[in-house]
């Protein structure tokens, strides 16, 4: 905008006034951008300090870093334990989307059925159900098959509601890989299942990896399931040991600022790895839905 | 023949998998719930038929409308803080330059945080004496104002609006910019020939070609602050005294706490209907506005 000023030969005080302009701007925007950070940045800075120095200074730079508050907080805490969970059921879960997902992206991309029109539309409700009022009748489901406590019940109905967005993202980039390729491998003698593995899955890693990406991030901050699946403390995933222990440890700030800090940094890593996909996968996510 | 059996067949073993588990943990329930809508049952034991007696008593429930306005507040609070902050940056930010992208990250970060951390520190952050707002508020002289955000009925849904304002604004903000940048060139040089710079382009360029998406973005605002939980959960459980009480809690509390599950299966199923309602009233009052 404004070198389309300067274009048509603006005067001295015009410059001034987009000078002034830019570096409100800029002022603006950074203030704007610190305040969305400062939580976090308070978060992992105070998750060094002791209990002492969190309580005389609590928003000073830390004198000292100490490691001791994650030492307490893997140990004490059993955050150890609660991190292995949520990687076993994170993983099972991703790998479980991904796969059930492409392959019905596969069928729902390359071949023309009765059902399809039907399909496409039933997959698309599951995006418009709130989580949460499906929490009593899945409670007493699982009871009745004896689930729940285990880690199948978050694996399950995890994997369950990310397959509409993982069937979406995969049917959308399938579509546009060309034909011929099939065709090609259907001379060479492959069959359907031959081209699903030898094909499409290999030339869908992109979008496969958007939907991985996706559905690793919304396992390993779930909540609600785990809440009221999950009673057994030995099968207790990071979101839900926080929030129970928040309790219990409520005044040794110092221990819940360490464990905190501990849940978000893989979720903040894959952030600084695969910031783009995140953000065009979410938007993706969230306009179908 | 023999090949479309084959093809028969592979429909329905890939297929079938998928289609199974999703309607088995997805479908199933919402029927589940909306008939042991009809049961007063402690979840375990028999259950005993009582009609729609669970239904009328969360229609006549004071709390159930109290929750279903702190819910709207939500709804109301997202729609008038995200939608327009996520705009007024997105005209800010058209470029992509490192200072921009960086802003970007900032305001789309809390997005990959656990809600149960964000309600976590948030309420640090609110907290009475030592939380940064009543920190910085008795450091400019206003003592006066200082208050426990997250228990004082007069202010605290509004309070525990903002940690969800907080969490969203992100994908609102890039799918602005995207269409920002998606304006045809020509329409803005024709403009510019036309003499519209400055707030001129703005009004008369910019912001009638975002209508579109500003609806889909409201739109999107109301069903997703509408699944609000976790946050509000976390920071108040829905207290004190059922002041910050949301749907979702008030079923929660009285299916987990006090085993009534006939009853918190009712409250599930008017989720479903009133969430469904207001999205269809939304998309009904954006349409109506072409």
């Amino acid at each position: 905008m404004n070198s389309e000023m300067n274009k048509k030969g603006a005067s001295v005080g015009f410059l001034v006034k987009v000078g002034i302009f830019k570096t409100l701007r800029v002022v603006f925007l950074s203030t704007f951008s610190l305040l969305m950070i400062y939580p976090l940045y308070w978060l992992i800075t105070s998750s060094f300090k002791t209990n002492e120095e969190f309580f005389t200074q609590p928003y000073a730079f830390p004198t000292s870093f100490t490691f001791e508050n994650f030492q307490r907080a893997w140990d004490v805490a059993n955050l150890g334990q609660a991190m292995v969970n949520s990687a076993i059921v994170t993983v099972t879960a991703t790998i479980l989307t991904v796969f059930l997902g492409a392959l019905t992206a596969y069928v729902l991309s390359r071949f023309t059925f009765k059902l399809k029109g039907f399909l496409v539309v039933f997959f698309l409700l599951g995006m418009l159900i709130p989580v949460h009022s499906t929490l009593v009748p899945l409670f007493t489901m699982m009871n009745e098959i004896g689930l729940l406590d285990s880690y199948w019940a978050l694996i399950l109905p995890y994997t369950a509601f990310e397959l509409p967005i993982a069937i979406f993202l995969t049917v959308a980039y399938m579509s546009s890989i060309p034909k011929e390729l099939e065709e090609a491998a259907v001379i060479d003698g492959s069959g359907y299942w031959g081209i699903f593995f030898k094909i499409m899955l290999p030339l869908s890693v992109p979008a496969l990896s958007t939907v991985s990406i996706l559905a690793f991030l919304r396992f390993w901050n779930e909540f609600v399931f785990a809440l009221v699946f999950i009673n057994d403390s030995a099968l207790k995933t990071l979101p839900l040991s926080l929030a129970i222990f928040s309790d219990g440890f409520s005044t040794d700030y110092a221990l819940t600022m360490a464990a905190m800090t501990i849940a978000v940094i893989p979720t903040i890593i894959m952030y600084l790895l695969f910031q783009e996909q995140i953000m065009k996968g979410m938007i993706a996510g969230s306009v179908k839905g | 023949m023999q090949s479309r059996l084959k093809l028969r067949g592979l429909l329905v073993m890939t297929l079938l998998p998928a289609l199974l588990l999703y309607s088995f943990f997805v479908i199933i329930p919402i029927f589940r719930s909306s008939y042991y809508g009809f049961f007063e049952w402690s979840g375990m034991g028999d259950a005993t038929f009582i009609g729609f007696q669970n239904y009328i008593e969360v229609v006549q429930s004071p709390i159930f409308w109290r929750a279903f306005k702190n819910n709207l507040i939500i709804v109301g609070a997202s729609v008038l803080g995200q939608v327009p902050i996520a705009l007024g940056l997105a005209l800010l930010l058209r470029k992509s330059n490192m200072f921009q992208r960086f802003v970007r990250s900032a305001v789309f970060l809390p997005m990959v945080i656990s809600t149960v951390v964000v309600g976590l520190i948030w309420g640090y952050i609110f907290d009475l004496e030592l939380g940064v707002i009543n920190t910085v508020l008795r450091n400019i002289g206003l003592e006066s104002w200082t208050r426990a955000w997250l228990a004082d009925p007069d202010v605290n849904m509004y309070a525990v609006s903002i940690p969800i304002i907080w969490n969203y604004i992100g994908p609102y903000l890039i799918i602005f910019i995207a269409t920002i940048q998606n304006i045809p060139g020509e329409i803005e040089e024709a403009a510019l020939l036309d003499g519209a710079i400055g707030w001129k382009k703005l009004i008369y360029i910019i912001l009638p070609n975002m209508w579109g998406t500003i609806k889909v973005v409201i739109i999107l605002c109301i069903s997703g602050s509408l699944k609000a939980f976790d946050q509000v959960f976390v920071m108040t459980g829905g207290g004190p005294a059922q002041s910050t009480e949301i749907l979702a809690t008030y079923m929660y509390n009285n299916t987990f706490l006090v085993y009534r599950y006939g009853f918190g299966s009712a409250i599930s199923t008017m989720i479903i209907i009133l969430s469904l309602i207001l999205i269809a009233i939304s998309q009904i009052l954006m349409k109506r506005k072409d």
